[in-house]
């Protein structure tokens, strides 16, 4: 392809300006951009508030006929499905007498301790009316914002649960920043060796574990828990199961985006902290519910803090919180 | 005609108007359209970067009315609503557009499979592009399957879009020809 089509260099002089001036302009702005955000987002937030009800709208029947077309490759398999969820109802009977044997002993035991009770963590529920699925980002568009105290930081959970983070929020729409997604950094726990983790997506199903501090072995089928750490997200909040030995394993994420319909936004509020959302304009109201949660969420209650949380700094506060 | 003399001819007919904005509207309504918060697959696949197809063909046929800051616009738009960082496809599309407009007289004499593969230059090089940014933003390589993925996505529908794209072209023809 050697002919004389192929030159790269013409010299068309002030024609080329525009060109060159765009491509500038280009880089200039995403360089700005990683560093300043916030304008991008507020159009975001604007765009995704007026588009929200034409989102709402589109999505329902879209939703409607993706069950349609999963419920109809089950029927293949609906008879040994059957069978695997009455062995699995089973053994979940068993292990719910177990974990309310042992609730009551906790309970007993904090009384014993006369330990601080466990604050409740409100919630707001909402639709997820819209996702994108780009190779630099994973987001969701829920249709709950800052006039229901949807405040930048939150997390966002399902019954299974955490989904990811609110990075930007309108009025009426908020965006969630999904583990998976790119920027995602989110501060765990890994038990039963309690090693902490830093959880890094990379754009792939499952993100990978950097490990922070502790020496426990890491192995596969480990349970993974969100830390607290920094006061941005409630702690023990399941996240998924490790899939791998020692640094660089991945996570088998419990919550699955692209099943999420209903989600609740936690506003978990750390005490002697200010909340996110109090450090936004106070117009709405409390605790609103936009949908009907799906299912109740159990919500894991964080424990009271003995000391004062640690200052967040660069090493355990997740990315997203300067997008 | 100067300058100054088209764009006073341009604005004076809304229909003329219309005609000279259309392949800038339809890569708009292209990006609108690739960037529905909407995934058919369950976000399985990546959403194909639709507008360059139009940036293209018009890059290719028609650059006075794909102008460099236009594609800055579309790619701008693709940012947006696309939820990443800015500028990413905004740099990629211009280094396409860069590619095209070098290699206009090359590709304009292509068809068929031909065309495809030129199709598949550009695309690659404004993946390439928004990569080797993204890389350089975030600090380390970012994944490139999803962006491989969402490459051979664009150039699987560029068929699809090569005959409605024909016929807007056409159609731009026709209106700028009964206005002038």
């Amino acid at each position: 392809m050697a002919g004389s089509g192929w030159k790269w260099a013409r010299g068309r002089g002030a024609k080329q300006l525009p060109l060159i001036l765009c491509l500038v302009i280009a880089v200039a702005t995403a360089i700005a951009g990683r560093a300043q955000a916030s304008i991008f987002d507020r159009a975001r937030a604007a765009l995704s508030d007026w588009t929200a009800p034409a989102l709402s709208g589109l999505k329902a029947p879209l939703t409607t006929v993706q069950n349609w077309i999963a419920g109809f490759g089950s029927v293949f398999t609906v008879y040994s499905e059957n069978a695997e969820l009455k062995r699995e109802n089973t053994e979940l009977h068993k292990w719910q007498q177990v974990a309310l044997s042992l609730e009551d002993r906790l309970r007993s035991y904090q009384q014993l301790l006369n330990a601080v009770p466990d604050e409740k963590t409100h919630f707001i529920t909402a639709r997820v009316i819209g996702e994108s699925s780009r190779p630099f980002v994973k987001t969701m568009i829920l249709n709950a914002g800052s006039t229901e105290q949807v405040a930048k930081g939150q997390a966002v959970v399902n019954e299974r649960g955490l989904l990811g983070r609110i990075y930007v929020s309108g009025q009426t729409t908020s965006w969630v920043i999904l583990l998976t997604d790119l920027n995602s950094r989110v501060p765990v726990v890994i038990e039963p060796s309690h090693r902490r983790a830093i959880l890094v997506g990379d754009n792939t199903p499952s993100p990978q574990l950097e490990l922070d501090v502790g020496d426990g072995p890491v192995k596969s089928g480990d349970r993974v828990l969100t830390t607290g750490d920094g006061g941005l997200l409630p702690p023990d909040v399941p996240v998924g199961l490790v899939n791998g030995n020692g640094d660089g394993a991945r996570v088998a994420l419990f919550a699955s985006p692209s099943s999420a319909d209903a989600v609740n936004i936690l506003d978990y509020r750390v005490p002697d902290l200010p909340q996110a959302a109090e450090l936004l304009p106070a117009t709405s109201t409390q605790q609103t519910s936009s949908a009907k949660p799906a299912v109740p969420v159990a919500v894991p209650a964080p424990p009271a803090p003995r000391i004062a949380p640690r200052a967040p700094d660069t090493a355990d506060i997740p990315e997203e919180q300067d997008r | 005609m100067t300058e100054r003399g088209s764009l006073f001819f341009i604005m004076a007919s809304p229909v003329r108007l219309f005609g000279t904005m259309m392949p800038v509207l339809v890569a708009l309504l292209l990006v609108i359209i690739a960037n529905l918060p909407i995934s058919f697959t369950g976000g399985l696949l990546p959403a194909p970067a639709l507008a360059l197809v139009a940036i293209y063909f018009w890059g290719l046929n028609r650059p006075r009315l794909m102008p460099p800051f236009a594609v800055l616009a579309i790619g701008l738009a693709e940012d947006l609503l696309s939820g990443g960082p800015p500028g990413l496809w905004a740099t990629g599309f211009l280094a396409a557009y860069i590619l095209v407009d070098r290699q206009r007289k090359t590709f304009t004499e292509l068809n068929g499979a031909g065309t495809l593969i030129a199709f598949t230059g550009a695309m690659l090089l404004a993946s390439g592009a928004a990569y080797l940014l993204a890389s350089a933003i975030y600090l380390r390589f970012v994944p490139l399957p999803p962006l491989l993925l969402e490459s051979v996505l664009t150039v699987l529908l560029y068929p699809l879009l090569d005959r409605p794209m024909n016929w807007a072209d056409r159609s731009i023809t026709r209106l700028l020809r009964n206005t002038g």
